[in-house]
């Protein structure tokens, strides 16, 4: 049906400037540490490598004893990785090695330690692999296991749903794989009368026959099924929810995700390092500062590249005001989902969110899509003007959050709604890998900016804010407190704003000033170079992840020294907590579906990527 | 002469009444954007005429020209009588509304209080009938919500007018408006006007208790698979309730078309309907202020607080009130 033939890419790097001499094989661990070594010890031969990468701890592991080794890392006490943050798998065809095409990447996270753990596995069995799904181990795998098998083509063996989840069931390859071209592909569905599929939809409407709908697994027309989405107010995008209700109680809710998938993943292993900045702002177009901080972060950490105090203090500041702006964002949408389109509220946390949106505009001249980090730093500083319009939005700001909460928290209406709705108890938050308030507002005291800290975030003060009862009142409250306490950390990074340059001063990575351009050689050859060919990063891997609005948005980089990323992942706080709707809204109403989803706070085009 | 004043009469007040009605609707979508946009922080409609005031024109000619879709799957004879049943009984109510001293808007009924009881009762089958025959889950689901949430809040609504019958001893509501009334019967009376105002605001589909309607599940609820002037009847009948539900109440609770001292009554009494037309506004401001504030209850919450809350407490006041009347009266 598709002609699925290797293309020859648009943006291929000519071979001459593919500097000489890397080894573009697996990054291999060096060094040891305490987790690594009882690993080693206990799984002896089954461990191919085990140590530090980048300051991560690195296991290779056979796939026979993967699934022991989850269960090890998850229940041994002495390392107590009691989540899976992420799955996602490397297709190793384009470099020079021979055997194991594919390695599946595994990201552990021990809450109680504060330790972060990565597990390769390299898989045998050629193009057509099969992996020990972990889905048994920790349930959170199943969303990420299908998106690996859908995009990357590795089947999980033992895994409950082997469905596709982001491309049609009838896609004909798995886009990921490096044999795929990047765009051109033929789709395989068309829009022609003469199609027999079109003609049996057009009658469908023409004469009212309606042919019986396709149920997802475990689901009865006994009950009434019906459709939510792709095309409903209230998904939050084209989120399609498949609903049996026994009357107006939930029986059974499943996911369909992909309607805006836009392969952000094979884009991005398409462009320069440089170049993806822009693309990262489309994906949670929300939390577009976050989406740039996390990415610059990853490859800051595969070059070792020193960020400037004051490139690190604008980054939080942006970080921090995004993130008030998300909330807010999410409360509108969230008071519009449970209460209503007249509700108030809605406008109200939207004219607060568009002080943000203004104060953006100073800063990059963009409002949503902002691209405004920049590897090595910022792209410009920030104007005079900026600093007293963010006084005054720090001044009005925590009157305006108070005066949300005498709407809400203190109206019988609102905690009615929320309280005991959507229900996650500590266990199964990390069982299912959920992140950011979702997680916190199940009781676990976990937030990234404290407990891994990345650009600065050690030197400044501010408290988590932590709910025990883990349904979307708890939620709602982390978030409020959240709010406040990112207020608390943009006061103290204005007052603290160091002097000196907004981005790093190393020539290989970032341009040079345009004055220096006319005085200087070196300037401008810098400056060709970096503009033309981009910057090329050390071969390894790299995991970033940091505390987006909406929970852990990682980034995970494979590089084999040119400059492109090998693969590029990323972990999607949206589409990880998207996974609990079905378990949240068993039993409950159908308007207390519409509450959950509120109360995940997705955004479909990061669930979708 | 007889025939005239049977016939020609009542047939020009009612057709003055259906076109200061349908005038009024018109104007009450105006009046609630403006009022709505004013809770948002927002403008509302400024652009057809001098403060947008020609919008409801626009709209009006926007939804006749509409393509009129039936689709093809729903039951045609009850899918299109439907919004004219549910707009029916919100003009016809309004017969028995005395709009001055001396001059009901039609007809001076002795049984003015079970034709509003009854007219109400035949409301939900508009509702009900357009949720049923697009054979549609969502409309199906909001129409079920429709009839069970109408039937729960009519109970207590009921049991309130019965208490406001004991008060007045008479079914008429000309005489209930002319008839004096002590203090301690006010004040009792307006007690109650909040918790008839929760009845009222179920019984019109209003926010936040539009639940067979709400578009945040039921994407329209039972409109849904309507559109053009269908849609529009909906629409108008369900702001025509508005106004009629307030103009029940500014009769029953607010003197209706009298102000204190005689004024529209003995005095001035051409003022009459205007000062119903102000109260009605001022109501509808209540009905517009609670929709910019207030959360919506769950469809279970909204039922419970009906039969649990509602209900024993219009029992009771009935008691009371009947009570307070053999002894005080």
């Amino acid at each position: 049906m598709l002609d699925v033939a290797p293309r020859v890419r648009q943006y291929e790097i000519l071979p001459s400037l593919q500097p000489p001499g890397i080894p573009a094989v697996a990054p291999l661990p060096t060094g040891e540490s305490e987790d690594t070594r009882r690993i080693a010890e206990r799984f002896g031969d089954a461990v191919l490598a085990a140590g530090l990468h980048h300051g991560q701890q690195v296991v290779y592991i056979k796939p026979e004893q993967l699934v022991a080794l989850a269960e090890f890392a998850k229940t041994d006490p002495h390392l107590r990785y009691e989540t899976l943050i992420d799955v996602s798998a490397v297709d190793r065809s384009e470099l020079p090695v021979s055997d194991h095409r594919f390695h599946t990447v595994y990201q552990l996270r021990s809450y109680s330690r504060k330790q972060h753990l990565m597990i390769v596995c390299p898989l045998d069995d050629g193009d057509e692999p099969t992996a020990p799904s972990l889905t048994g181990v920790y349930s959170g795998a199943t969303w990420p296991e299908r998106e690996v098998w859908d995009l990357m083509g590795i089947r999980f063996a033992g895994h409950p749903d082997p469905r596709r989840i982001l491309m049609p069931e009838n896609w004909p390859n798995h886009p990921l794989q490096k044999q795929v071209p990047l765009g051109g592909e033929e789709v395989p569905f068309t829009l022609t009368w003469e199609d027999p599929e079109f003609e049996s939809l057009g009658k469908q409407i023409l004469e009212a026959k309606s042919a019986p709908p396709k149920l997802p697994p475990g689901m009865s027309l006994e009950h009434m099924v019906i459709n939510l989405g792709p095309h409903h107010p209230s998904t939050h995008g084209v989120l399609r929810l498949v609903v049996e209700l026994d009357g107006e109680t939930v029986v059974n809710v499943d996911a369909d995700l992909g309607y805006l998938h836009s392969g952000f993943e094979k884009t991005g292993e398409n462009k320069r390092y440089k170049d993806f900045v822009y693309y990262t702002d489309r994906m949670d177009y929300l939390t577009a500062m976050s989406n740039n901080l996390g990415y610059c972060l990853a490859v800051e950490k595969l070059l070792g590249v020193e960020i400037p105090p004051r490139a690190q203090a604008l980054r939080v500041i942006m970080a921090e005001l995004q993130r008030i702006a998300s909330h807010l964002f999410w409360l509108s949408t969230h008071v519009l989902d449970v209460s209503g389109t007249g509700m108030s509220l809605l406008m109200y946390a939207t004219r607060e969110r568009e002080r943000i949106l203004d104060l953006f505009e100073m800063v990059c001249g963009a409002r949503l899509t902002v691209g405004y980090m920049r590897i090595g730093g910022v792209s410009r500083d920030i104007p005079p003007a900026f600093l007293p319009h963010l006084e005054e939005f720090l001044k009005i700001m925590p009157e305006q959050i108070d005066d949300y909460e005498r709407m809400l928290t203190h109206g019988p209406l609102w905690s009615e709604r929320l309280i005991g709705i959507g229900k996650i108890t500590r266990e199964e938050a990390l069982d299912m890998g959920l992140t950011g308030p979702m997680l916190r507002g199940s009781g676990v005291d976990w937030d990234l900016r404290r407990d891994a800290p990345y650009s600065g975030y050690e030197n400044y003060d501010f408290k988590v804010p932590v709910a025990n009862e883990g349904d979307c009142y708890a939620r709602y409250l982390v978030r409020m407190e959240e709010m406040r306490q990112s207020l608390r950390i943009i006061r103290q990074a204005v007052d603290n704003l160091p002097d000196g340059p907004y981005r790093a001063e190393d020539r290989k990575i970032t341009p040079p000033p345009r004055a220096e351009l006319d005085i200087s050689m070196e300037a401008l050859i810098h400056h060709f170079k970096l503009m033309t060919e981009g910057f090329h990063v050390p071969p390894g891997m790299a995991y970033q992840g940091i505390e987006s609005s909406k929970g852990e948005l990682g980034f995970f980089i494979y590089s084999d020294g040119t400059a492109r990323p090998y693969r590029l992942h990323v972990r999607g706080p949206s589409f990880n907590n998207l996974y609990a709707i079905s378990k949240m809204s068993k039993g409950h109403m159908l308007s207390d579906v519409i509450t959950n989803i509120g109360s995940i706070d997705i955004v479909l085009g990061e669930v979708d990527r | 002469m007889d025939w005239f004043e049977l016939i020609v009469i009542p047939t020009i007040r009612s057709l003055v009444l259906i076109v200061v009605l349908l005038t009024g609707f018109a104007y009450l979508t105006w009046y609630e954007r403006k009022l709505l946009a004013r809770f948002h922080v927002r403008y509302g409609p400024n652009r057809a005429g001098p403060f947008g005031l020609l919008q409801p024109v626009a709209d009006a000619v926007k939804a006749v020209f509409k393509e009129e879709v039936i689709p093809n799957h729903v039951d045609k004879a009850v899918y299109v009588l439907a919004p004219a049943l549910a707009l029916i009984p919100a003009l016809i109510i309004w017969a028995v509304i005395p709009i001055g001293k001396g001059f009901p808007a039609v007809a001076d009924v002795p049984i003015g209080f079970l034709w509003i009881l009854a007219v109400a009762g035949i409301e939900s089958y508009g509702v009900i009938l357009a949720g049923w025959s697009s054979n549609n889950n969502y409309s199906l689901l909001g129409a079920l919500r429709s009839s069970a949430q109408m039937i729960s809040y009519e109970l207590p609504l009921g049991l309130f007018l019965i208490s406001i019958l004991l008060l007045a001893g008479d079914f008429s509501l000309v005489n209930l408006v002319e008839a004096p009334r002590a203090w301690w019967e006010w004040i009792w009376l307006w007690i109650m006007f909040p918790l008839f105002f929760i009845c009222i605001l179920a019984e019109t589909n209003r926010s936040p208790f539009d639940l067979p309607e709400t578009e945040n599940e039921l994407v329209a609820g039972f409109q849904t698979e309507y559109g053009g002037i269908k849609f529009a009847l909906f629409f108008m009948a369900e702001y025509i309730n508005m106004i009629t539900t307030s103009a029940i109440m500014a009769t029953l609770f607010f003197g209706g078309y009298r102000l204190p001292f005689g004024i529209g009554g003995e005095i001035m009494p051409w003022l009459g309907p205007f000062i119903l037309a102000g109260k009605v506004v001022v109501l509808l401001f209540l009905f517009i202020w609670v929709r910019a504030s207030l959360g919506r209850p769950r469809y279970d919450q909204l039922m419970r607080f009906s039969w649990k809350t509602l209900l024993p407490i219009s029992l009771g006041y009935m008691i009371v009130t009947a009570l307070l009347v053999v002894f005080f009266k």
